[in-house]
């Protein structure tokens, strides 16, 4: 059981070491003639106009809010479909309420125009 | 001969066997461990330079081009040249950017990329790690992927990476319900998280059982991955090449490699969850046949990507996030209520993986969905056009 | 004859005049070519013409230097209901500083050609709303198409003689550089301390208003420059837009940045010159250029064109609009996010259409093969047989395949369904032409409306929908290459034996008698005019072009407002602009 999690983490070392070592590599053998004008910010060959990080407008605060309640029902089905067999028809019940009240909220959202993009 | 049937294993058996005469317990785990664990890490770069390869032979066959054909018999080198392009290039950090970060995405990108093969079942028994939780491991290790990319879009103070940035999350936050709804269909029918059992207990292939499932997670994988027509992130006629406009060089390499890794990825985790896997004929005769049905099935289903990549014009946010809520998780949330009503009837509490009767139900249930959800469609698209007041839409 | 003498010719009693009984004073004078308006009235009776005489289609402005005054030329139409061409002429007699009130509060579709007129010719428009330089930039100093206007690189009067060899040895021109001799600034302008004008933009940012998304949370606006160098701009055409999150809240076009001053060359050039320079317009579709330019002088010199070849004129520009929607539809589904498949589909049989071209014309792309009085050369054998299998076999087929694949796509309705919809009356008061005004339900084609050439012998039908938006103009780019393929037929079974250019010498110079004329075309992107006033010498006096794509933009920010970003994106590609014709 711990092995298994041992090899994951060793596999992660090396996931993440990999690219590591491709930048290493590349930066050992690449040209650096860096200049002002080549560092400049990419907009279409001009100027950028006012700053970039400023309060923007993200709309899709709405959809990360409901994403939030069904990520965290996945939590629940996943353990519940894997010992669903052993549990009975009571599961059943369980997660069919569960479900019914998740989506009746996402009826709700969708109601209340949460799910347009605006 | 019985060697080749099932060389694959048996060559990791003698190879476990021979390093275990010299080598304590722990250091045959530790370096098994290690050489599994590189094999696997190469596999984004490996499908890096199969697939670019592939990809522009197929869009240039459907586009009536050659395609590739200059570097290497049938341009198969083509990918290597640009590996090269790519490592010996001018690396170029934009002044303004957010440098600590604009560096570690991606590297964090390529690693999450890499991170996923861990738990794809090549073969019988040919799985990096068949871990108890393997499904939600995909879910968790694919939303590395959000992160890396909105570090990218927003470090590199460009506009055009930001607004990337911001259609990523939205993107990726609204596909991976539908996603995980119908990964959990599948381990709700097999009764397992662990990958290599999955395709076990697959005695149909899912995608004649669940065919809702399927396409459910098809289309939402190739949103997570941001393939067409769901590659608004990187959409190149709207906003060049969103988050990572700025990157040059390895830096664009990785995030290219971790596209074409994950690209593969979900392939392999389509195959794996709704193909049956490695499973095919004479695969218990001999199962070093499974790793080649693996490969085979994994690039059918990386063809219909690029089918569709080839064909399609691309989707607006506001369509594709309304698509994602309004149609794939409803659907995907009655097909896992239908399955767990299905899988009540006649259940036997040591059954593994569903009865012929169960798959049946369920392929019935999953056929309505298709119709009801088709029926409404057509309806809401009616009504819509009728409000507008368009002719024939 | 003077220009004067031109312009009082045919003078009739100015008083009389029946407008002058509506707006008094407005009319001062009616000549042969058109009305001379007072600037005064001109407002009050451009609201008259537009609201009781139905001329409610501002087709084209443009100015004429005379040594005594400026000229500002107004074209009216009737596009709701076609009318023939009604010309008004203001004379702004003070050279040092002519000024008048602006049109665009009547015709929106005046609004990029007035600033063209003072960009090139100098004349302020009153009242105009956002009066800046539009096809060059800020930094230039002087209007190119006034007469008195030094060119740097080239110093001498008239071009085409003259200058490279003034000593009987070949010289560079580009060896005078120009910034050490003749170029400069204007008044107070440093080069150098030049920054990107945030202040030209004010008005899209809406700096003053605070903008909140309704949950009463701030958010700011960012600025995003779309072009010039943009994978989807069709060429170095920059949009300024303002988002808001994905919103487009404000749209700013910004042109010129393959200006040559295609008129000022022209004006050089001699008139025969010009037929090459045509091509280079609207690069995708020379022979409809070269068709309009050689009507536009052909009516100054009063030619009678021989019957076969007119047949290949009507031939090659219906060839040319095929070719020319092909690729709009095509990179329609590129803008669209296609991945080029759809385009090279119409490339591939664009090249087919571009052999024919060459056969005849001896280029595919740069054909220069109308004459004044004809074309330039006969077909080849066999050429009409290869056309013939083109348009009876070869393009139905692809046609069909099109169909298939593109019309039925359901992402492509979804994308393009209810968006960028200008209404028929929106479009009229724009200016637009060609499919997009066809696409706002306004039948309105020039080849029906004021037939050239030999149109009115053909059978076909002016596509238009009534939806006005982007698939609506997909559909009538469709259906437009339905009607040219049955033009075409037509033509090819009717083309006759004969001459191809009217009897007579040939000849390297053309004398072109004084005058003045404007011939339109429906080019396949809209109408294409050409303005030629000649005084009699080997070079026009004036030579405008009315570039349908430059004033089919006018409208861009109209139909961009309210949508994504995507979407803007579509918008313009549906727009079909080539900027070789734009920027000119």
């Amino acid at each position: 059981m711990l092995s298994q999690y041992a090899f994951i983490g060793i596999f992660a070392v090396i996931a993440f070491a990999l690219p590591v070592i491709g930048l290493v590599l590349s930066w050992l053998i690449r040209p650096k003639k860096s200049n002002p004008a080549k560092t400049t910010t990419y907009e279409c060959g001009m100027e950028t106009i006012g700053d970039t990080w400023v309060q923007f407008k993200a709309q899709y605060y709405l959809y990360a809010l409901i994403f939030v309640v069904f990520d965290v029902e996945a939590i629940f089905v996943f353990p519940w479909a894997v010992a669903y067999n052993k549990l009975g028809l009571y599961a059943l019940v369980e997660m069919a309420l569960f479900i019914a009240i998740l989506l009746g909220g996402l009826l709700y959202a969708w109601r209340k125009k949460a799910l347009e993009w605006h | 001969m019985d060697y080749l049937r099932n060389f694959f294993v048996n060559l990791a058996r003698s190879w476990t066997a021979w390093i275990g005469g010299f080598l304590p317990d722990w250091g045959v785990n530790l370096v098994n461990y290690l050489v599994v664990g590189i094999i696997l890490v190469l596999m984004p770069v490996i499908a890096t330079l199969t697939l670019t390869w592939m990809e522009r032979k197929v869009i240039g066959r459907i586009q009536n081009r050659i395609g590739p054909n200059r570097v290497g018999p049938w341009g198969i080198f083509q990918a290597f040249a640009d590996a090269v392009k790519m490592l010996i290039k001018e690396d170029i950090v934009p002044s303004g950017a957010d440098k600590p970060v604009f560096n570690l995405a991606p590297i964090l990108i390529a690693g999450a990329a890499a991170l996923l093969w861990a738990v794809v079942p090549f073969g019988r028994g040919m799985i990096g790690q068949n871990l108890n939780i393997g499904a939600l491991y995909v879910v968790a290790v694919g939303s590395i992927t959000t992160i890396a990319v909105i570090m990218a879009g927003w470090s590199s103070n460009n506009k055009f990476a930001l607004l990337g940035a911001f259609r990523v999350v939205a993107q990726l936050l609204s596909y991976e319900i539908p996603m995980v709804l119908s990964i959990a269909t599948v381990v709700l029918v097999t009764g397992t998280m662990r990958m290599g059992d999955i395709v076990e207990r697959q005695v149909a292939p899912f995608i004649v059982v669940l065919p809702v499932a399927f396409i459910t997670y098809l289309l939402a994988a190739a949103a997570e991955t941001g393939r067409a027509p769901f590659d608004l992130l990187e959409a190149d006629s709207e906003i060049v090449a969103g988050y990572f406009v700025e990157y040059s060089g390895l830096k664009f390499g990785w995030f290219y490699i971790a596209e074409y890794g994950n690209l593969f990825a979900i392939a392999a985790i389509t195959t794996t969850l709704f193909l049956g896997g490695w499973r095919g004929p004479f695969v218990s005769v001999a199962p070093a046949l499974g790793p080649f049905y693996f490969v085979i099935k994994s690039v059918a289903v990386i063809f219909v990507l690029m089918w569709i990549r080839g064909t399609w014009p691309r989707f607006r946010i506001d369509q594709m996030l309304a698509f994602a809520w309004k149609v794939l998780v409803p659907a995907s949330l009655a097909n896992l209520l239908w399955s767990a009503i299905v899988l009540q009837i006649g259940r036997q509490p040591e059954q593994l993986g569903p009865t012929i009767v169960q798959m049946i139900l369920l392929l019935v249930g999953n056929v309505a969905i298709l119709a009801v959800t088709g029926l409404l469609l057509g309806r809401a698209a009616r009504r819509y056009a009728a409000q507008h007041g368009w002719a024939g839409a | 004859m003077t220009a004067e003498t031109i312009a009082t010719a045919q003078a009739t009693a100015a008083a009389s005049h029946p407008y002058n009984e509506v707006v008094p004073g407005a009319v001062l004078e009616a000549t042969k070519t058109g009305l001379v308006v007072s600037p005064d009235r001109i407002v009050e009776l451009a609201r008259y013409l537009r609201d009781e005489q139905g001329y409610d289609y501002c087709s084209m402005v443009t100015s004429i230097d005379w040594p005594q005054y400026f000229e500002v030329v107004y074209y009216l139409y009737g596009a709701a209901t076609p009318k023939d061409a009604l010309v008004l002429r203001v004379r702004l007699t003070d050279k040092a500083n002519p000024v008048m009130p602006s049109l665009t509060s009547v015709w929106r579709g005046a609004d990029f050609q007035e600033r063209e007129v003072y960009d090139l010719m100098g004349v302020r428009f009153e009242g105009h709303p956002n009066l800046r330089r539009i096809l060059l930039w800020e930094g230039f100093e002087g209007h190119p198409l006034r007469k008195d206007y030094k060119e740097p690189y080239f110093e001498e009067e008239s071009k085409p003689f003259k200058s490279r060899h003034p000593d009987g040895a070949h010289q560079w021109a580009e060896d005078r550089v120009p910034w050490k001799d003749n170029v400069s600034y204007p008044v107070g302008w440093d080069p150098d301390l030049w920054r990107s004008p945030e202040v030209q933009y004010r008005r899209i940012m809406g700096v003053d208003e605070a903008t909140g998304n309704g949950d009463g949370l701030r958010t700011e606006r960012i600025l995003v420059n779309m072009g010039p160098q943009h994978p989807s701009t069709h060429g170095v055409f920059r949009m300024v837009i303002a988002v808001e999150g994905e919103n487009v809240v404000g749209l700013e076009p910004e042109m010129g940045y393959l200006h040559r001053c295609h008129e000022k060359i022209g004006e050089r050039n001699t008139y025969i010159m010009n037929i090459a320079f045509t091509d280079r317009l609207d690069y995708v579709s020379s022979m409809s250029n070269n068709l309009g330019y050689v009507l536009a002088v052909e009516k100054l010199m009063g030619l009678q064109v021989p019957e076969r070849a007119e047949y290949i004129r009507v031939i090659m520009a219906e060839l040319t609009r095929i070719i020319s929607h092909l690729i709009a539809v095509g990179f329609l589904f590129n803008d669209l996010g296609a991945y080029f498949t759809p385009a090279l589909y119409g490339m591939r049989e664009r090249e087919l259409i571009l052999d024919l071209f060459e056969a005849a014309a001896g280029s595919r792309m740069m054909c220069n093969y109308m004459r004044f009085g004809g074309v330039m050369a006969d077909l080849p054998a066999g050429w009409v047989e290869r056309a013939r299998n083109l348009v009876w076999n070869r393009l139905p087929k692809v046609m069909e395949d099109f169909e298939n694949l593109l019309s039925g796509n359901e992402i492509f309705q979804s994308r393009t369904h209810g968006v960028g919809v200008l209404t028929a009356a929106e479009a009229i008061n724009y200016s637009m032409s060609g499919p997009m005004l066809r696409a706002s339900g306004v039948p309105y084609d020039v080849r029906r409306a004021e037939p050239y050439s030999i149109y009115d012998r053909f059978e076909f039908d002016v596509c238009s929908r009534p939806e006005g938006d982007v698939w609506a103009r997909f559909r009538v780019r469709m259906d437009e290459i339905y009607q040219s393929l049955r033009i075409l037929k037509q033509a090819l079974d009717g083309l006759p034996e004969g001459p191809i250019m009217p009897p007579g010498k040939k000849q390297y110079q053309v004398r072109v008698p004084a005058g003045e004329a404007y011939a339109r075309i429906e080019g396949p992107k809209g109408e294409l005019g050409f303005f030629v006033v000649s005084d009699g010498k080997p070079n026009p006096y004036r030579y405008h072009v009315r570039a349908p794509t430059f004033i089919n933009l006018t409208s861009l920010e109209k139909m961009t407002l309210g949508h994504k970003i995507a979407d803007a994106v579509v918008i313009l590609g549906a727009v079909d602009i080539v900027l070789g014709e734009v920027d000119r």
